[in-house]
């Protein structure tokens, strides 16, 4: 939409980066022009984060250029590069949790302006001033009692406009985007896509990281698309199917049909009847067999999330009752639950499920070092260690090693040890909750084969997600939640995205109208 | 959009409406539960002993609560950052013995601000080492403060002295002297309010000043708040580090020299032992132990209590070796006050 002849704001050049042996980035050339929305694309561990890393300045690239407004540079540091307009939310949102909103906008500005010495005076009037204008433009409250509030009192989706609002506070040119709606439900990231709008309007160029390929076509733009350090395409992205563009982050071909193949058995494993706890969700009924696939999805706070809990024994069900196999239960605990066979894979795997500074080996075997205890009732290590391997080997997880830290491995396969470690104690239900949340195409086809595989072993397993395309590929049924009830049940293989979207926001859209 | 209404109440039952709004400005402000504290301990010896609300009393709580509480200060500053310190009562020691052998030796005539400006001046020096090593090495600032505390302690007892010096140079000697208020008892002993207390107000305000007022005191707060984040976002980390340490280096110098001229003589082992009190002070005054949070009030405060706590406790006839007891309980009763705020 602008004139395209206009010199672009950031060209890199031939950027080479390696890390020991690694060659993460090898001669990477692409330009960004000012207005225009980019997404960069490409599998996780392709070199789109170290790239993000240097154009910010967070790392110097080995070699190459940055050219900004046609100025070169070996390198740039955070100051520079906020200096230029750059301006990055980072898919953690890089907020200081126990500074104010108005801080968390507006400080950068005056760290700018000083050249990051901090022997300077805090103008506090500039600082209300710039971030009450900078949080007026994502329509967050700008009174006194909010920019004082400290972020960390914040819900997630609040913060994550504060972020944006630090990205614009000052005059960005280039907003980067790191995974900006991993976080966030399809409302949030309606929002998100009008402020992306906007900032387009101000002529600020946007370059999106993101796994979530139908967000991009939504938002259009251009494409540049990684694979294994390099740049193999970059173009407008309604010029690619979005079979075409997993081809060129895989290098191979994606199926992007359904997955479930096999047939849920006739046994009923898991029964609920008015299954409640608390003011989170009530008059749950709910059946399961075994090896059925059933999946759950509904907003934030429609109490998904709350029923995989309870279910798992994190959190006490208030009421109803609850059988897996005939036998009825009262889940006192996660270990209750764990010894009833029933395994929760959380979603935010590294607070909740993975020692990331733990070997695999260590990670896998957590749940059973009971059996694996020798003749002294200490841990037997070759018979852990064969275990792990076993697993290693039956997940596809990339490891030359498993005595390795998980922090070592992919996202993708950072999940697959999660999975595995539940696979050693056999469970008969295993509760997914976001089981390919930031991971990449090619992970997410080897967990989707993988849940299959365990359903046509009998296991029966519920996928609770935001990634529709997900649930249709991989369920039998899919359950809909709105306001803590069950409002709707679909049959995965006829069912499509719009109609699972509008039975989320049903009640929303009859408020609305 | 509509804008979203972030501070949304959580149970506003009306009969809990008070203890809501009380809780909420607990929130906001801590320390007001440390001033709670000291105001109930405060009425409990002044009842058992009305002795307690005089004039002398508060006087002696004066000079007895600057050298603790400028080490508070320091050591909040760096807690605040997301560190500690555990060497400054070594720096102290060193900083203020070093530089009064020095001028018995060479310079007895010294004025007294050139005096305190050396002991600063040599305090800082060694919170720099302190800084410099815990962001090269990228240690937890526990373990370097641990060990550099043995080293400068070290140092002191083997090349400077380890003889007291009892005849201190004029300057000094007068200056522990001087009176910024004067109290004659009715028994007719005289009570004096030492001019030096004014260094613990004067240093209070400067440290407020910085940590409010300045880019670096908000980079102090965010790297306590998030390291990487902070780094990531262009905060000179490294600045921070080393301003922090030889910030609290200077206070810890200038408390030495407080001390010695308070003491009228300058003892190398004085001051160790004193490293426990003061981070409980500052823990009592609302600052958490993982940094980020506190105030310099809430410091005060919490410098205040412990000093009634070992001053005047046993006013109220309770036994000296009780007051261990009291402060550990306080310790511990702020610190589940502390942690249950935070997750409500």
């Amino acid at each position: 939409m602008q004139e395209q002849d206009a010199p672009a704001f950031l060209e890199v050049d031939g950027i080479h980066k390696r890390f020991g042996g690694v060659h993460a980035l090898r001669g990477i050339r692409f330009s960004i022009r000012r207005g225009e929305v980019y997404h960069l694309l490409g599998e996780n561990g392709c070199g789109k984060s170290t790239l993000i890393k240097i154009i910010s300045g967070a790392q110097p690239p080995d070699e190459g250029v940055i050219r900004l407004d046609g100025q070169e540079h070996k390198a740039l540091t955070p100051i520079a590069a906020l200096a230029a307009g750059i301006e990055t939310v980072y898919q953690d949102l890089s907020l200081i949790p126990n500074l104010t909103v108005a801080e968390n906008v507006a400080l950068t500005e005056q760290l700018v302006r000083a050249n990051g010495r901090l022997a300077r005076r805090l103008d506090g009037a500039l600082l209300r001033q710039t971030s009450r204008r900078a949080l007026a433009s994502v329509d967050l409250p700008t009174d006194d009692a909010f920019i004082d509030t400290v972020v960390a009192e914040l819900p997630l989706a609040v913060r994550q406009l504060v972020a944006i609002a630090r990205a614009i506070a000052t005059q960005a040119k280039l907003v980067i985007m790191d995974e900006p709606t991993t976080s966030l439900t399809r409302r949030e990231v309606d929002n998100l896509v009008r402020v992306v709008g906007e900032l387009q309007r101000d002529r600020v160029a946007v370059l999106f990281v993101t796994h979530k390929l139908d967000e991009c076509y939504r938002i259009g733009g251009e494409a540049i698309v990684f694979r294994d350090g390099q740049c193999v395409a970059q173009g407008p992205i309604h010029s690619y199917t979005k079979t075409q563009l997993g081809q060129l982050m895989t290098g191979k071909a994606i199926d992007g049909s359904r997955y479930r193949r096999g047939v849920a058995g006739q046994e009923t494993l898991l029964r609920l009847e008015g299954f409640a706890c608390g003011h989170h969700f009530s008059g749950v009924d709910l059946q399961l067999a075994r090896g059925e696939v059933l999946g759950i999805t509904g907003l934030m706070d429609s109490g998904r999330n709350e029923l995989a809990l309870a279910i798992a024994g994190v959190l006490p069900a208030s009421g109803g009752t609850m059988h897996i196999a005939g036998q009825p239960l009262q889940l006192k605990g996660p270990g209750d639950a764990i010894a009833h066979g029933i395994g929760y894979v959380p979603e935010d795997r590294l607070a909740e499920g993975l020692f990331l500074d733990k070997p695999i080996l260590s990670n896998m075997v957590a749940l059973v070092l009971d059996r694996l205890r020798n003749g002294f009732g200490l841990l037997d290590g070759n018979k852990a260690r064969a275990l792990a391997e076993r697993l290693v080997g039956e997940l596809r997880i990339a490891t030359p090693d498993v005595d390795l830290p998980v922090q070592s491995l992919s996202g993708g396969n950072q999940q697959r040890v999660l999975i595995g470690r539940w696979l050693t104690i056999a469970p008969k239900l295993l509760l997914l909750h976001g089981p390919t949340v930031g991971v990449d195409v090619g992970s997410k086809d080897t967990i989707y084969k993988a849940i299959q595989a365990l359903a046509e072993q009998g296991m029966a397993l519920i996928v609770i997600s935001d990634d529709l395309p997900e649930l249709l590929q991989n369920c039998d049924r899919i359950l809909v939640m709105r306001g803590g009830r069950i409002t709707a049940e679909f049959d995965a293989a006829v069912a499509d995205e719009t109609l699972l979207y509008d039975a989320m926001l049903a009640s929303d859209e009859a408020v609305a109208a | 959009m509509k804008p979203l209404a972030v501070a949304a109440d959580k149970a506003p039952v009306a009969n809990d409406a008070w203890l809501l709004r009380l809780r909420r400005l607990l929130d906001r402000r801590p320390e007001l539960f440390t001033l709670f504290l000291l105001v109930c301990l405060c009425g409990f010896v002044g009842a058992a002993n009305p002795n307690f609300f005089q004039v002398s009393t508060l006087f002696d709580l004066a000079r007895a609560s600057v050298v603790i509480g400028l080490f508070a200060l320091g050591v909040f500053v760096i807690l605040a950052a997301g560190g500690i310190d555990v060497s400054f009562t070594a720096v102290a020691a060193l900083s203020m013995y070093s530089v009064t052998q020095l001028a018995v030796t060479y310079f007895p005539t010294a004025p007294i601000l050139l005096i305190f400006m050396a002991s600063a001046l040599g305090g800082g020096l060694l919170g720099l080492i302190n800084g410099w090593l815990v962001h090269q090495l990228k240690a937890p600032s526990l373990i370097v403060t641990i060990g550099t505390q043995y080293l400068f302690r070290g140092f002191l007892l083997t090349f400077i002295g380890t003889v007291w010096v009892l005849q201190l140079p004029e300057p000094m000697d007068n200056f522990g002297k001087i009176a910024l208020a004067e109290f004659s008892t009715e028994r007719g002993s005289r009570v004096i309010l030492p001019a030096f207390f004014l260094i613990l107000p004067a240093a209070a305000v400067l440290t407020w000043w910085i940590l409010n007022r300045t880019l670096m005191g908000r980079a102090i707060f965010a790297v306590g708040g998030s390291l990487p984040v902070a780094e990531r976002l262009g905060y000179d980390v490294r600045a921070v580090h080393l301003f922090i340490f030889a910030y609290t280096g200077a206070l810890a110098g200038v408390a030495g020299m407080v001390h010695v001229c308070s003491n009228r003589l300058a003892n190398p082992f004085d001051l160790v032992g004193m490293e426990i009190d003061v981070i409980a002070a500052v823990v009592l005054g609302g600052a958490r132990i993982t940094g980020g949070t506190g105030t310099v009030i809430g410091t005060l405060l919490g410098v205040f209590l412990v000093v009634v706590i070992n001053n005047v406790l046993i006013m109220a006839g309770v036994p000296s070796t009780w007051q261990r007891v009291v402060v550990g309980t306080f310790i511990l009763v702020a610190g589940a006050f502390f942690v249950v705020r935070r997750r409500v």
